[in-house]
């Protein structure tokens, strides 16, 4: 009885992360029903007489957990899924034996997963080669906490959502700097070193791009950056920031610079496997290695979701008088268009040059972010006292954050033109 | 240590003289991966994927994997190998053994007692299949040959090689019709040389008897 | 009182660990324990925001450029570092002793414990803000340029020198 007291004392004292389940929905409403475990388990308790802290923590967890094995779910669903788009991109049938379409394939991953020898090379620490994949999948379920997902369904709210979500991020690079060392080999140490640059410098396009919606919304909770996006324009356009054009920009950068983040094609440097085999996921085997692919496919989840929070107006219905529908669909509906965006990308570009990585972000991407803010800023002076934005405001912002295309387009056309290719060492 | 000169191609066709948006090209990639992802649910020509234990493709006639030995009629009786160990010496990783079959007297019966290859040496050359002057071993076409035995099940010994001429013809048929009409051809100027040499013997008896008639006679006559 | 006497402990151990370990990755990576256990602590005492900054500052960024810079150097002699540890240790025994002392001397008679008697003094963010950029806008801004210009000088330094490499690029 001692150690869960103090768990839970220790817990208590973090004031920030709301233990207290204050409000108390109905049960059976559509709107409410991803707390429906939750409610249960506290009920439950309360019926038992359980103490307070019990209650608190036991609700606390089943929170968690809902959002856990939601996410979970949806990572072995993407999986397949995955699979079976990038197969149909390429005129194959992907994985349709296990089960009717392929459907229990993620389990026959997974067994097969589970089962595998778990490796660890003799060159390798043990201690920090465990650690990493552990991890890598913490700040992405910590990061997953913290998004409106509806209406009523916030895991956890916190006043300093964005600030926690990209604090989580920044553990990924430490995971994955001790995974590739921890390894004792050259091709992870190689893919550490690619995967920390590349998420260091598209880490920068990433918070930018959110500053600006920060700015306008003047507050770090990303419950009420949604709140900030309620409302239709002209009745019915909805006032998301991606229909702004600031919004525009700054969403399209952060879509680049999440993708980039969440190491997938065509930026999946730090894992290219025709050049340095897995990256620093070479010398994992077994549940190990499924751990990293979790802890990636987590992470985008929380990414998208986090873009989908800020620029795509949460779980707003596109539409007025969609209001029947619960929110927490139209935020996974969201979600699902982003994923499979993100698997059409990937299903169509080839790999970039490390080069190329880094000239586009810090040439191309953090400028053009950078301007967004002055422009955010622009927008906001601009806007009529209702906060509506006139015809003059709109020309303006676009004029102004048309300049870098425009700069880009000329340099396309005289410099970058695909021209005569020299080789000096081939032939 | 001078790099070479560089050398200069074109790549891709001469810029286009118009201008150009950035991201077009981009925007035409996706197009083209959203067609092919759309297509492949109603157009059976883009899917050339065979659902393999089910259906199978065809294999084609110069698919060659380990060999088979042939035999003539219903049974192994039939098997053309003389067991002469050509193809034992010439295999360049040495898979083949080949034990010549004798009668008690020693006699060879010009036929193998043990013709066994390992496959899990064999390195599927067909260099056997060339050199054999008797017709016999044939490169196979055989490809479901996974065995959880990882000795005995991949050490093939005369009865798993045997094949009926049918199976080769059924296998290769030109390459099966070629020989058999080689070997039909052989075969008749076999009998007719034999044919003529009992003629020949025949003819030979009938002089030798006329010969010796006379000599009876001419020795009556003296 | 319950995070702070659970977490200082392991503080102190991963600093120390920082300072001994011989092979410097294991060293960085204590030095970024120790920095995300500080960072824990603040949380616990209800200071959000400065948490959750020294988290992406220090674990994000400090560690990590620490980590970055000893990959691109060449491992140095572990069993020399051992050797000369006796005379680093009276060194920075030396260093450090002072600014202890007057931690220590701060702690005894400087604060009031009057402070703590107000349990999770709330600072909104909003409120940290206004502070920031209406009442110390000239620091914040000097800090600003300061930080600018040693980003464009250290984007000079890392530049090749001499001539260009010798492979043009192909676009």
């Amino acid at each position: 009885m001692r150690v869960p007291a103090l768990i839970a004392l220790v817990l208590g004292s973090f004031p920030s992360l709301g233990l207290a389940a204050t409000d108390k929905p109905p049960l059976l409403t559509g709107e409410s029903l991803p707390r429906l475990p939750q409610r249960l388990v506290e009920m439950a308790l309360e019926a038992l007489k359980a103490p307070d802290w019990l209650v608190s923590l036991a609700s606390f967890a089943t929170a968690a957990g809902t959002v856990v094995a939601v996410f979970l779910s949806a990572f072995a669903l993407l999986s397949l899924i995955e699979r079976k788009t990038l197969a149909r991109a390429q005129n194959r049938l992907g994985p349709n034996r296990a089960g009717i379409f392929g459907i229990l394939q993620p389990v026959a991953d997974g067994i097969k997963m589970l089962t595998k020898e778990d490796i660890v090379p003799t060159k390798a620490e043990w201690f920090l080669h465990l650690v990493a994949p552990v991890m890598i999948v913490i700040p992405s379920i910590l990061a997953l906490g913290v998004i409106p997902y509806g209406r009523e369904w916030l895991p956890v709210p916190l006043e300093l959502g964005l600030v926690f979500f990209f604090a989580t991020g920044t553990m990924t690079e430490v995971a994955v700097f001790i995974a590739g060392w921890a390894s004792g080999s050259k091709f992870p140490m190689l893919g550490a070193m690619r995967a920390i640059s590349q998420m260091i410098s598209y880490e920068l396009p990433l918070i930018i791009s959110a500053l600006s919606v920060v700015m306008l919304s003047g507050t770090l909770s990303l419950a009420d950056i949604v709140a900030a996006q309620s409302g239709y324009h002209l009745g019915f356009i909805p006032a998301w920031n991606i229909l702004t054009p600031w919004g525009f920009v700054a969403g399209i950068i952060f879509l680049i610079a999440a993708n980039a983040e969440s190491n997938r094609c065509p930026f999946d440097l730090p894992e290219g496997e025709s050049e340095i085999v897995a990256g620093h996921m070479t010398e994992y085997s077994g549940f190990k290695y499924a751990l990293f692919f979790m802890g990636e496919y987590l992470g985008l989840f929380a990414i998208s979701g986090l873009g989908i929070t800020l620029f795509l107006g949460g779980w707003q219905a596109p539409l007025p008088g969609l209001g029947f529908v619960p929110s927490w669909f139209w935020f996974f509906g969201k979600l699902a268009a982003i994923i499979f965006f993100f698997l059409w990308v990937r299903t169509t570009f080839p790999r970039v040059r490390v080069d190329q990585l880094m000239r586009f972000a810090w040439l191309c991407l953090i400028p053009i972010a950078l301007l967004t803010l002055p422009v955010a800023a622009l927008w906001h002076f601009t806007a009529n006292p209702d906060g509506s934005n006139g015809v003059l405001s709109w020309l303006l912002c676009s004029a102004i954050l048309a300049v870098p295309f425009i700069i880009i387009t000329v340099i396309f056309n005289r410099r970058l033109a695909p021209s005569l290719r020299t080789y000096h060492y081939a032939e | 240590m001078e790099s070479p000169a560089p050398t200069t191609r074109a790549s891709s066709p001469p810029p286009a003289a118009g201008w150009s948006l950035p991201g077009i090209g981009l925007l035409k990639g996706m197009a083209v991966t959203a067609v092919n992802m759309i297509q492949s649910y109603y157009r059976k020509d883009r899917m050339t994927t065979v659902q393999y234990p089910e259906e199978r493709a065809p294999i084609s006639p110069n698919f060659r994997n380990f060999p088979f030995l042939v035999y003539d009629g219903d049974n192994m009786a039939g098997l053309r190998c003389t067991a002469c160990s050509i193809c034992e010496k010439e295999c360049p990783p040495q898979c083949i053994y080949i034990v010549l079959d004798r009668d008690e007297n020693g006699k060879s019966l010009k036929r193998p007692k043990v013709f066994d290859i390992d496959v899990s040496v064999c390195m599927n050359c067909g260099i056997c299949a060339e050199v054999c002057p008797f017709d016999s071993i044939y490169m196979d076409g055989q490809y479901e040959l996974a065995t959880g035995d990882r000795f005995g099940g991949l050490l093939f010994n005369k009865e798993t090689l045997a094949r009926s001429t049918d199976y080769h013809a059924q296998l290769r048929p030109l390459e099966a019709a070629e020989v058999a009409a080689r070997r039909k051809a052989e075969e008749e100027k076999k009998l007719a040389a034999q044919a003529a040499k009992v003629a020949k013997a025949k003819l030979e008896k009938e002089q030798k008897e006329l010969k010796a008639k006379e000599e009876q006679e001419k020795g009556t006559g003296a | 009182m319950v995070p702070l006497l659970l977490l200082s402990p392991l503080i102190l151990l991963a600093a120390l660990g920082a300072v001994w370990k011989a092979r410097p990755v294991h060293a960085a990576l204590l030095l970024a324990l120790a920095l995300a256990l500080v960072a824990v602590l603040y949380l616990s005492v209800g200071a959000e925001f400065i948490g959750l900054v020294q988290f992406m500052v220090y674990v994000g960024g400090v560690a990590i450029l620490i980590v970055f810079a000893l990959l691109i150097t060449r491992p140095g002699d572990e069993a020399a570092e051992v050797a000369r540890r006796p005379r680093s240790l009276a060194l920075g025994l030396v260093c450090v002793a002072p600014v202890l002392g007057i931690l220590l001397y701060a702690v005894s008679k400087g604060l009031p414990v009057a402070a703590f008697e107000d349990a999770n003094p709330k600072l909104p963010v909003q409120a940290l803000g206004t502070e920031l950029f209406e009442n110390a806008v000239p620091a914040v801004l000097t800090v600003g340029v300061l930080l600018t210009a040693v980003l464009i000088g250290a984007a000079l330094f890392a530049r090749e020198p001499g001539p260009k490499s010798e492979l043009p690029a192909d676009r």
